[in-house]
């Protein structure tokens, strides 16, 4: 197991290289540089290379890859082109908003959507089955934005009960932390209830038509023993990919309900990095994901082996 | 009427030339009261003197009147109530907070709140008001402008402010090794070494060119232009924050707001508010939200398309500024069918011009006539014909030139507030005379490319539709776009008699001159129309009703000295 999570790290750590590299050369194609975006279109040109010059990006590309990278391993993020301070804070702060959402979206919605699935499953064909589909189907289809702004003017308008932002005022305790989450995290769980669902329905599903569940039923151990023993374990598996491979999304791809909400995730903060050409900034955020993606996939597949007794021992030997 | 006379000449006996011209023009009613107060400001007279001058005239004086500012306005009612902290939604500053290198909306409010300029371009009142400097006077020619500096004014370390920190200030931001934002305005107009200290509270601007509405430079209209200690590290000053204003900084976040304190060792007294707190959002219709769900009490600047619901709405006050900000579509001048004049008259009599403001401005716009000069600016010769739509004429005119079925040329825009939507409805419009544009929208940093000829789209291209944000004085708009030598002449046009008028009219340093020589920049514009100007974009704000007393401008800064919650 310890070479397995091993092997696994140091894949990692050169997929994140490659990463860099990509999005290093990416950032060359954008168009623009990062002292007229600072200083808008209209500025003198001798003002836009002089703020080029402080900021370091009219070295060469190999220059300011090099200088970048060498700080990076050594622990030290680098400085925002665009906002001229230190990286680190701003990126990590980001990502404290972005796990916040991300845990509390999953704490809501992986329970919901197993559950969901499981019963449906357990009904499978019959009316509650396919209730259940329809409704992860749509909630599934419906854009965070259109979901979005219905519920802002629904409940944070119109009945002015819950808060539209989603950035608690400073100071606030994790109740009210949690409070402003309750409307993003709507749309949210709206979209990965439908994904969750589906993929513990057809496990159970086929968990229930496999050899040994019916040699389970056969022996006459009670359903509830079957179901939780048998049936939830294997049925599982698959549902435990798909909520890994959502976690990248969650962390750095809700631009939209950050926008809408106005929250500081990483997604924005990414975004904003890329239009102004803020190098290290886009680095480190993307980085971030990448490795909160990487760690992500990590735990679901030792809690895979850990359920499915197969890999474990391949990984063994 | 004989004692008014006899103290209008007590004023005139130490009054300057300048002054006394304009007292003449006031008095021989060739200056309207208002004109008087806005142009006195510029020239330097204080608003006491302006105020018995003007009584002494007859009648009341009514340099308070603020019906210029358009339909409501939070102008001060009822007795101020001390305390509260306001909450405001603005656009999120796109870079560091440097006074040297801010270039956008969100981070030159930021100056706004903790710094002061040495003059203040009230945009409520469209007039110019004394803030760092009392008092400040042109030499003869208008190459030298001398200002007063006011007393007993510190910043927010204890340090007093002299003439020592307004040179240090200006030295930097007309470096042009330096990457100063302000060399778009100080350009040509100001170097370092014109800038002098004459006592320690007298500073003098010796100019490159006579120029007559240099106030406007040193005024928060140069939003980079705020006062900062002697040696100030730009690039430090966002963890400080520090200048003389009536607020200090308690928390400024990249991306998430600033939150500011009421200084009680203020000049004019400590602010009614005990602090103001700033939310930053990197789109309008969350802000928008958030004033409605009561998360802030109002929104800095906000463009009229999609805010349907605070234009016409009564639950919030709505203030209108009259504003510089304008498009410009510019036609190559050089390249045909735009070679002929009557072709770009055609293109400029095609544009339904009010239904333009209804449709896309809802309302909330000023209509353009094809030159810079527009409603906010003084010096503007408001008896030049308006251009209004005229189908017919614009066939005949096509006719005329040769092109009895039209033509079909590329028109480039970028990606901008209603830009995408003006680009439409001209290409509709054009349509209606035969003329087909042949759209292609791009994002800004597409547009404007490396902003020089033959690297930019902006510039480069045979119709290019272009904005302009607000500036207090037209001089910018008149220079660089339109001279022979204007560095951003997307119209490529060339006329020796227009850029004689605009060096004359830089030059000039009286009002009636000045509009004069206006009303003959306008009519020559309109004959050769290198550029339609459609419309001119109003500058809006929106509070709660609770709010009153706050001051924006049309560059979407907003001063808070005098505001208070009911």
């Amino acid at each position: 197991m310890a070479i397995f999570i091993l092997k696994r790290i140091g894949l990692a750590l050169i997929t994140l290289w490659i990463l860099s590299v990509i999005v290093f050369l990416a950032g060359q194609v954008l168009p623009g540089d990062p002292g007229r975006f600072v200083l808008g279109p209209l500025a003198a040109p001798s003002a836009v290379h002089a703020l080029d010059h402080t900021f370091g990006t009219d070295r060469s590309v190999p220059t300011q890859y090099w200088s970048w990278i060498s700080h990076f391993v050594q622990g030290d993020m680098g400085k925002s082109y665009t906002y001229q301070s230190a990286v680190a804070p701003i990126v990590i702060k980001a990502l404290g908003y972005s796990l916040k959402l991300a845990l509390f979206v999953f704490v809501i919605v992986v329970p919901l959507g197993i559950a969901g699935g499981v019963w449906a499953a357990l009904a499978a064909g019959k009316p509650r089955d396919r209730i259940i589909s329809v409704i992860g189907a749509s909630s599934t289809v419906i854009p965070e934005l259109v979901s979005g702004i219905i519920l802002i003017v629904v409940f944070g308008i119109a009945l002015n009960v819950l808060p539209i932002s989603a950035t608690a005022p400073p100071g606030a305790g994790l109740p009210t932390q949690l409070y402003h989450l309750i409307l993003p995290a709507i749309p949210l769980v709206l979209i990965l209830f439908g994904y969750i669902m589906q993929m513990a329905r057809a496990g159970t599903i086929e968990a229930l038509n496999s050899d040994y569940a019916r040699t389970a039923i056969l022996k006459g151990l009670p359903r509830r023993t079957v179901i939780w023993r048998h049936i939830l374990r294997n049925s599982l598996l698959p549902t435990i990919t798909v909520v890994a491979t959502q976690v990248g999304y969650l962390i750095g791809g809700l631009v939209i309900v950050e926008t809408l909400f106005h929250y500081q995730g990483v997604g924005s903060l990414i975004v904003t990095a890329a239009t102004g050409r803020d190098f290290p900034m886009l680095e480190a955020g993307i980085l971030v994901i990448g490795v909160v993606f990487m760690v992500a996939t990590l735990v679901a597949d030792i809690l895979y082996s850990l359920l499915n007794p197969r890999i474990r021992y391949q990984a063994a030997e | 009427m004989s004692s008014n006379s006899r103290k209008l000449d007590e004023i005139r006996a130490g009054r300057s030339e300048l002054e006394n011209h304009y007292i003449d023009e006031l008095v021989g009613g060739r200056i309207s009261r208002r004109q008087f107060v806005r142009k006195g400001a510029v020239i330097g007279m204080s608003s006491s003197l302006i105020g018995v001058i003007l009584s002494a005239c007859g009648g009341a004086n009514s340099s308070s009147s603020a019906s210029s500012t358009g339909s409501a306005t939070s102008a001060a009612s009822g007795t101020p109530k001390q305390g509260g902290t306001l909450r405001l939604a603005q656009q999120a500053p796109a870079a560091a907070i440097n006074p040297l290198t801010i270039a956008d909306a969100g981070g030159l409010n930021m100056l706004a709140q903790t710094g002061e300029f040495l003059v203040f371009d009230n945009n409520l009142l469209l007039k110019l008001q004394p803030m760092l400097a009392t008092s400040w006077t042109p030499s003869a020619s208008g190459a030298v402008w001398t200002f007063k500096l006011r007393p007993n004014v510190k910043f927010h370390n204890g340090q007093a402010m002299t003439a020592k920190d307004v040179v240090y200030t200006f030295k930097q931001l007309s470096d042009p090794k330096l990457a100063s934002n302000a060399l778009s305005a100080f350009t040509g107009v100001l170097t370092p070494a014109g800038v002098t200290m004459v006592d320690s509270m007298t500073v003098a601007f010796h100019l490159e060119a006579p120029n007559g509405n240099f106030p406007y430079l040193v005024s928060s209209d140069n939003y980079n232009a705020i006062i900062v200690p002697d040696g100030t590290d730009f690039g430090k000053w966002q963890s400080t924050f520090i200048g003389t204003g009536p607020f200090t900084l308690k928390s400024y976040t990249q991306n998430v707001g600033a939150t500011f304190l009421a200084n009680p060792n203020h000049w004019a007294g400590k602010p009614y508010l005990d602090g103001s707190a700033f939310t930053f959002y990197t789109s309008q219709p969350p802000q928008i939200l958030a004033l409605q769900g009561s998360q802030v009490d109002g929104i800095v600047q906000f463009t009229a398309q999609g805010a349907q619901s605070l234009l016409n709405s009564s639950t919030y006050n709505v203030i209108k500024l009259k504003s510089a900000n304008h498009r410009e579509l510019s036609m190559r001048n050089d390249q045909a069918p735009f070679t002929d004049a009557r072709v770009r008259q055609a293109v400029a009599l095609s544009f339904g011009r009010p239904e333009m403001i209804t449709a896309l401005l809802l309302g909330a716009g000023q209509l353009g006539n094809d030159s810079p000069f527009g409603p906010r600016f003084p010096s503007t010769d408001t008896t030049v014909p308006q251009r209004v739509q005229d189908l017919t004429k614009a066939k005949q005119l096509l006719t005329a030139a040769g092109h009895p079925h039209g033509f079909s040329a590329p028109l480039v825009t970028e990606q901008y507030e209603e830009i995408l939507a003006l680009a439409q409805v001209m290409k509709a419009d054009l349509a209606k005379v035969g003329i087909t544009a042949n759209l292609k929208v791009e994002t800004q940093t597409q547009y404007y490319g490396k902003d020089t000829y033959g690297n930019s789209d902006w510039l480069d291209s045979t119709m290019s539709l272009v904005d302009y944000g607000d500036r207090g004085a037209p001089n910018v708009y008149l220079e660089s776009p339109l001279t022979s030598n204007g560095t951003w002449n997307a119209a490529h046009f060339k006329n020796k008699t227009y850029d004689n008028l605009v060096k004359q009219y830089v030059a000039a340093l009286d009002l009636a001159t000045q509009k004069q020589l206006a009303g003959k920049i306008e009519t020559l514009l309109l004959a050769e129309t290198p550029i339609v100007v459609p419309y001119f974009v109003d500058g809006l704000t929106a509070t709660t009703q609770r709010v009153h007393g706050v001051n924006p401008t049309a560059i979407s800064a907003i001063y808070l000295n005098k505001a208070y919650m009911s």
